[in-house]
Parts: structure tokens; C-alpha cells; sequence
């Protein structure tokens, strides 16, 4: 059992404690969410169960976490190594080893286990995660959910009880994470396992959580049961949102729980269909090959304009590569670009700046002055615009934000509304973006969607490369479903997102009406 | 397949492939006859044919080849072009005489008459370096550097560990230069900071928060556990250290001062050496750290050390007369 008695803490020259005086208890086998709005401290709040917090962010730390009785504030993170296993956000990040049978054997060598006894560690753990085919692999060659598991079974190997994740799923396409959800599931079952995970699609997570902490940014941490939390927090997963909207009672937390309930007709309107406008941009058989590694094999589309397109699909099954060979930076053996400019692949880098604006999957590559107002007056004048343009744009995306502030001490959503100001203050009429919601909370994400509804208004062209059914839900108008580098479904939303269909969004999963799939659409 | 494929590259101790490829380049620089320079190669090329794996570290022998092939090829040929044009023994072929006169000095000779005797040298000294280069490259093909860098000594260990994070680091540091570098063009050109900045920083940046997270994680994973010496253990180990420093700094001091002293001063760094061993031995002690699948040293291992040693014993005593 994990127990927190008055624990407060904050990072030194900050103005507001991370949390202060939080009482908690957690019983073995739980299954803990742990949610909060960007930059509330919930990354924080995990590193002080093994010790990182404070010791390797700093910070002061008052009051006790005592795990099996026993006092562990204080203690180093090796010191808490044989007892809480911790996986981060990206583990291709965190590896130390080159192959998976060394990495999960990494700390059962630094705890001193006896080398038989490893071998045999080694073999049960890859079993319990499924891995056990991929020991001799390199680590480099595993995809993102196979990575993951590796470094699930590297953190509970040695015998650890308590199990904490930094938005493991981050990274992953629904597919995957589900698996990886479902594995942890199994493990605090089975194996009495607590786990702690924090995440911001908590549609991926809430309905096999047992309780959830809310880190609120505000220096209270609390925990509920699921269905408990979200009569208080603002940030909820579209179907919570749609029993909130519609008073159901009690609130369903998965689709699954809105089973037999239904909606009225007049309770929702259809999805504005986008104004068939000109083409503004034409692609045909396109190929990319990286070497023998086949990316995108002849995938043909049309972006028009006032119109979202999404690009969705697995990870690894060509979304950035095609979207990179857009832009024309990206490698592409053959096909062919049109646009009403010219094709953007034979344009200079200056010329396509006019024609294409593109968002990459890390935003802040983008960024290297020292202060976000040198960004600023930086962007107008490379984008030859009037001063503060591109700050009145950030405004209007990310409200008031100090100017002194470094880009890199911004948060995630806050960093890509900089990015999106930059890239669209020159007012290209195509804008790409390359998975635009990774780390962003519900918040943001709407935030979001209504800056991609406005460009859809100025009759700008959006492509989006994305693996989030809920985003895409609220702002696409077609999808192009990649499978393997091959265009494998090319339809209207309404369709792709249906029920019954491998991307169903949540809402459309739990009324099962055609044409409902978002809950923007519901009016009450 | 695999698993032969694994047990043949882990037929011999890391340790024991690199002394057995040094004792062979050894070998091969002490040796004046082409037969034996061609037998060294073949026995080199061979070994590593048989042992090499598919690792990246395997994929070289086809540059090494290419190398000595180059090697061989450049002395023959420097020797014919620069040639003294001074032939006393029986030539072998003759070019056209170059003469050329710088205006100062002696005129230089290119080409001319090649003597046998010339060809044999220039062979034998191309033949004696790319045996050396295929010795070296044998033991590069076969041993597998990581599991090298897992036999060090527990008083290394950290210092492995900072080379082996490095070598998993340098793939992730292009990775984001690339990453960077494409961005810098979406951003298009920036008059205020030049080019490197604008990449320098973001790589940096990006580079030091890849190093945080993974000391972070290798932390909380146990990284940095350590025992206890006693106190005894502890004055044993400074002492040892600063007299075998002492000790060293006399040896190379006689060494270089006075070469009739060469014996003592070759006593006193062998005796530097064996504290040093010592202090890593006594230090290794507080070492809590278990290996997962450590390689010892086998019979196998100590056969073939043994049979090195040999070959080197042989070619210091002139390889029984075949010079």
C-alpha cells in the first residue's frame, strides 16, 4: 500500500506548489489514472513516488510517502529501484542496452541479482508481456508498442510492485495503445501490481481504471473513483462529455457503458459539409523508399480548398513520409505534385514558404531564440509582415502569454500555437501538419480545432496527418486511411468513424446513429 | 541458424580474440619472409570468415580486404615509380628513365630499370603491413565491442557505461540534426541568427534533454548502487595508488635518462602495473553489480592465448631460422 500523508511539494523560485498538503492512499493492485491539464505537474507528481522528484528536478519536498509502512521520501531513485519500476514517455529515450534480453536484464545487473536467477527473470518477464520471440532483437528495429513493452518488462523484472508510466501511449496508434493498456490491466490483476499512468487521451485508459488522481494545476491533488472525478473536472473524453450533455445518470465512461441508451433527432445536427471548392493541391503515385524500406507505396489524394483532410493509419504505415514528401524536404522515388503555383518539390525553400506551411511532429525543432518575443518579431520579419502580427495571431490561438518567457519553458500546447503563428502569419494557402495533438489535453486540442475551423473558413487547404479519432472526429471533412504505405480507405468522416468500423470514434461507438460521430454535434 | 550463428561469434572470450589478433600483428611486423606474411593473412582472413556474424561491427572484413589489397598495391607501386634508378643486382624490367631537375640538389630519377631484389622488399613490406592491417581486422570482425566493454572490471564500469551510452547516442544525435535541419527550412531564412545557431541550439537542446531522461531513467532502474569497502580496504587502495604512481613517474624517468638502466626502470613500471591491477581489483570490491550472461575465460579461451603467445615467442626468436 502506498500512503501520502501531507505532501507538499514545489519547485524552488516558483510561484504556486506543484501540490500542497495532499493526503492519498493506494492499495496494492490499483489501478491509478493520473490526469490534469498541461503543465500541471501530473510528470511531477509521478517522479515523487521514486525518488526523480526532487532528486533529479529539484525542488522542495515536505511531508511523508510511506510504501508498505515504511517512510521512502528522501531516498535516491536507485535506492527505490528494486521496489518502483518507472517507464517515460518515449522509451527509444530511455534505453540503455542494444538488444531487448539486455535491457530487461539492465536492473537486475544493477541490483546485484545472481546471473542464473536473471536468465531466468529475463525469459518469464518477456513472456508476460509477450516479447519473448524478440529477445536476441535490437532494440532499434522494434515499433513503437513492442519498444514499450520492453520497457514495461525491464521496469517490473527485478520484482517491483508499484509501476509508474509517463504517458506511455503517447506515441502509439489506437491499436497499440489499446494493447498496452489491456497489458497493464492484466498485470495489476494478476500479478497485484499497482499502477500509476498518467495520460491525456483518458478515452484510452478511464474504463479500466480503478481511481484517478487529478493533478489540477492549482496545488490540489485528489483522487475519485472513475465515475466521481469527472463531475468536478472540466477535461473529459467525449462520451463523459455526452452524458454530461445529455444528463445521463450515471455517467457512461466508455462506450460500452451507453449501452441501450440512445438520442433524439432533434437532439443533434448533421456535420457542415465543407463547400466543394477548387483543388489546391493534387498528388499522384506518390512512392517513398528508404532504402528497402517501403514508406509509401503510390498513394494518390486532392486537397481542396475550405476543406480538413486527415491522414490516419498505424504507426509506421507511411503518415509523415507522405506528408514530408508533400512539402517536398521529404525523399520521393516518383509521382507527381500540383498545385495551382507550380509543384512545391521544385520550388525554393522561400518560394513554397508562400504556397505551403507546415507543422512537423515536434513543433519546437522550430525554435531557437532565447525568449518568446524574439520569436515573434523574429517571424514577422522573415515572413516581411507588419510588427506584431504574428504575436496578435499566438493571442488569438494561445491567450496572454508572458513575452519574456523562453519558448522551451512554454507548454506543449502553447509551444505549437507559437509554431502554427509562425508557420501561418505568411498565409500560405495549404497547410500540413504532422501529428499536430500529441501531449495536448482536451483543452488545447479544441483550442486547436477551432484554429483549423477558421483556416477552413479563409478557404485554406488542411492536410493532417494524425492517429486521434476524437480530433479528427471534430474537424475533418474526408479521411485517407494508410495501410502499409498503401491508401487502403478513402471516405467521407461520417463513414470511416462509424460504428462497427475499426476507427469508430467514441461517440458514434456508443449511439450507434449514422451521421452522429462527434459530440460537438450534439445540441442541448 | 541463429543460435549457431551466435555461438560461433561467442566461441571466444572478446578479450581473447583481441590478444590473439595483436599477438598475430605482432607477428606479422617482426617477420622477414612473404610465405609467412601470406600464411599470417590467410590464417587472419580465414578466422574471421568462419567467426563473423551479421552485427554491423562484422560487415567491415570486405573493407579490410580492400585495404590490404591497397596497402600492397601503393608500396609495390611507390617503389617502382620512386625508384633510385641505381640497380645492381639482376633487373627485372625497365621503364623509361625520368629524369627531373628540380634546380637545386641532385636531378630526381622516376621509374627506370626494377630490379628482383627491389620487387621482393617492396612486396614483402606491402605484404608484412596489410597482414598486420588483416590481423587487427580479424579481431575487429569476430569480438563483439559491447560484450567487450561488459568484461571490464567493476572499477570501470562507469566508464563503460558513459562509452556504451555513447555509442547508442550518436545514431539518436543525427537523427535530430536531420530533424532540425528540415525544420530550419520550414521556417524559412531567418536574417538574425545564422544558419548554425539556428540548428547548433535545437540539436543541443535536444540532446541534453535525451541525456536526462536516460540518466533518469538508468537511475531509477538502480544505476549507481554501490557497496561498502572497509576501512582497511580503503587506506590499501590510496596508498597502492599514489605509490604506483610514484613508481611509474621513476620508471619513465630512468627509461628516458639513462638507457644502461633500461632493467630497473622496466622493473619498476612492471611493478607500477601489477599495484594498478590491484587497485582495480581491491576497487571492483565495492562493486554490488551482477553480470548477465558474463563470459569467462574458458579452456578454450586460455588454449588460444596460449598458442598466441606462442606464435609471438616463435616470431621473436626469428620463426626457427625462416628469416
Amino acid at each position: 500500500m502506498i500512503k501520502i500523508t501531507d505532501l507538499s511539494f514545489g519547485y524552488s523560485g516558483a510561484e504556486s506548489l506543484v501540490l500542497r498538503r495532499a493526503n492519498l492512499e493506494i492499495s496494492d493492485g490499483e489501478f491509478v489514472l493520473v490526469c490534469g491539464p498541461t503543465g500541471s505537474g501530473k510528470s511531477t507528481f509521478l517522479k515523487l513516488f521514486n525518488g526523480l522528484a526532487p532528486h533529479f528536478t529539484a525542488g522542495n519536498l515536505s511531508g511523508t510517502i510511506e510504501i508498505d509502512g515504511e517512510v521512502v521520501t528522501g531516498l535516491q531513485p536507485h535506492e527505490l529501484a528494486s521496489r518502483v519500476g518507472y517507464v517515460n514517455q518515449q522509451p527509444e529515450g530511455s534505453f540503455v542496452a542494444d538488444s531487448v534480453e539486455d535491457e530487461i536484464a539492465y536492473s537486475l545487473e544493477q541490483l546485484g541479482f545472481e546471473p542464473k536467477q536473471m536468465r531466468q527473470l529475463v525469459v518469464e518477464f518477456s513472456q508476460l508481456v509477450g516479447i519473448e520471440d524478440l529477445l536476441d532483437r535490437s532494440l532499434l528495429t522494434l515499433s513503437g508498442g513492442q519498444q514499450q513493452r520492453v520497457a514495461i518488462a525491464s521496469a517490473l523484472a527485478a520484482g517491483q510492485k508499484i509501476l509508474i508510466l509517463d504517458e506511455p501511449t503517447s506515441a502509439l496508434d489506437p491499436a497499440a495503445a489499446s494493447e498496452i493498456i489491456d497489458l497493464l490491466k492484466l498485470l495489476t490483476k494478476e500479478r497485484g501490481i499497482t499502477v500509476l499512468l498518467a495520460e491525456h487521451r483518458l478515452e484510452r485508459v478511464i474504463a479500466k481504471a480503478d481511481s484517478v488522481i487529478v493533478v489540477n494545476g492549482d496545488s490540489s491533488v485528489n483522487k475519485f473513483a472513475p465515475h466521481e472525478a469527472f463531475k468536478e473536472y472540466r477535461l473529459v473524453p467525449p462520451v463523459v462529455e455526452l452524458s454530461k450533455k445529455l444528463r445521463w445518470q450515471p455517467a457512461a465512461l466508455d462506450p460500452s457503458e451507453a449501452a441501450g441508451r440512445t438520442i433524439d433527432r432533434n437532439q443533434w445536427i448533421n456535420r457542415v459539409a465543407a463547400p466543394v471548392g477548387k483543388t489546391l493541391l493534387s498528388a499522384e503515385g506518390i512512392v517513398v523508399n528508404y532504402g528497402a524500406t517501403k514508406a509509401v507505396q503510390g498513394v494518390s489524394l486532392e486537397a481542396r480548398e475550405g476543406e480538413v483532410l486527415a491522414v490516419m493509419g498505424e504507426n509506421g504505415s507511411g503518415k509523415s513520409s507522405l506528408i514530408w514528401a508533400l512539402q517536398g524536404i521529404g525523399e520521393m522515388q516518383s509521382g507527381s505534385i500540383e498545385t495551382p503555383w507550380g509543384n512545391p518539390r521544385a520550388m525554393s525553400d522561400d518560394r513554397k514558404l508562400d504556397v505551403l506551411a507546415m507543422v512537423p511532429q515536434k513543433a519546437a525543432d522550430l525554435l531557437f531564440l532565447n525568449s518568446l518575443a524574439d520569436e515573434l518579431a523574429e517571424s514577422d520579419r522573415v515572413a516581411d509582415v507588419a510588427a506584431t502580427s504574428t504575436a496578435a495571431l499566438f493571442a488569438k490561438f494561445a491567450g496572454r502569454v508572458d513575452p519574456k518567457l523562453h519558448p522551451r519553458d512554454l507548454s506543449a500546447g502553447q509551444q505549437l500555437s507559437l509554431v502554427l503563428a509562425m508557420q501561418l502569419v505568411k498565409n500560405a494557402p495549404i497547410v500540413l501538419l504532422d501529428e499536430p495533438t500529441r501531449g495536448l489535453d482536451y483543452q488545447a486540442k479544441a483550442q486547436l480545432a477551432r484554429v483549423l475551423s477558421q483556416l477552413q473558413l479563409e478557404k485554406k487547404s488542411v492536410i493532417v496527418a494524425t492517429h486521434d479519432i476524437e480530433f479528427v472526429a471534430q474537424i475533418a471533412s474526408r479521411i485517407l486511411v494508410l495501410g502499409e504505405g498503401v491508401a487502403v480507405d478513402q471516405r467521407s468522416v461520417d463513414q470511416v468513424l462509424s460504428a462497427g468500423n475499426p476507427l469508430a470514434s467514441q461517440v458514434s461507438q456508443a449511439l450507434k446513429t449514422p451521421g452522429l460521430i462527434s459530440v460537438q454535434q450534439v445540441i442541448v | 541458424m541463429r543460435e549457431l550463428i551466435a555461438k560461433r561469434a561467442d566461441a571466444l572470450h572478446p578479450g581473447a580474440w583481441w590478444i590473439l589478433g595483436l599477438c598475430l600483428a605482432m607477428a606479422a611486423g617482426l617477420c622477414q619472409s612473404i610465405w609467412i606474411a601470406v600464411a599470417i593473412s590467410t590464417v587472419a582472413v580465414t578466422t574471421a570468415w568462419a567467426f563473423r556474424t551479421s552485427a554491423p561491427w562484422s560487415r567491415s572484413l570486405g573493407f579490410y580486404l580492400t585495404l590490404a589489397a591497397f596497402i600492397v598495391a601503393v608500396r609495390l607501386g611507390f617503389r617502382i615509380v620512386f625508384n633510385s634508378g641505381l640497380e645492381t643486382s639482376k633487373i627485372a624490367f625497365s621503364l623509361q628513365d625520368i629524369e627531373i631537375n628540380l634546380g637545386f640538389g641532385p636531378s630526381v630519377h622516376l621509374f627506370g630499370a626494377v630490379s628482383w631484389v627491389t620487387l621482393q622488399s617492396a612486396t614483402l613490406d606491402g605484404l608484412r603491413l596489410a597482414a598486420i592491417v588483416l590481423s587487427v581486422a580479424m579481431a575487429n570482425t569476430v569480438a563483439n565491442p559491447r560484450r567487450l566493454l561488459k568484461s571490464t572490471p567493476g572499477a570501470l564500469y562507469e566508464v563503460a557505461t558513459a562509452i556504451s551510452v555513447a555509442i547508442n547516442l550518436a545514431p539518436q544525435l543525427i537523427e535530430s540534426l536531420q530533424r532540425v535541419r528540415r525544420a530550419r527550412r520550414l521556417r524559412g531564412r531567418s536574417k538574425k541568427i545564422g544558419a548554425l545557431a539556428g540548428t547548433v541550439i535545437p540539436v543541443l537542446e535536444d540532446t541534453l534533454d535525451r541525456s536526462l531522461a536516460l540518466a533518469a531513467s538508468m537511475d531509477s532502474r538502480g544505476f549507481g548502487r554501490r557497496g561498502d569497502l572497509s576501512k582497511g580496504q580503503q587506506v590499501a587502495v590510496r596508498v597502492l595508488s599514489l605509490t604506483s604512481l610514484a613508481i611509474f613517474a621513476i620508471g619513465v624517468y630512468l627509461l628516458l635518462s639513462d638507457p644502461s638502466l633500461s632493467l630497473v626502470a622496466a622493473a619498476a613500471l612492471a611493478t607500477g602495473a601489477v599495484e594498478v591491477l590491484f587497485v582495480v581489483r581491491i576497487s571492483s570490491l565495492r562493486n554490488v553489480r551482477t553480470r548477465y550472461r558474463k563470459q569467462n575465460l574458458t579452456s578454450l579461451d586460455l588454449f588460444f592465448l596460449f598458442m598466441a603467445f606462442g606464435i609471438l615467442v616463435f616470431a621473436l626468436t626469428g620463426f626457427g631460422g625462416a628469416r
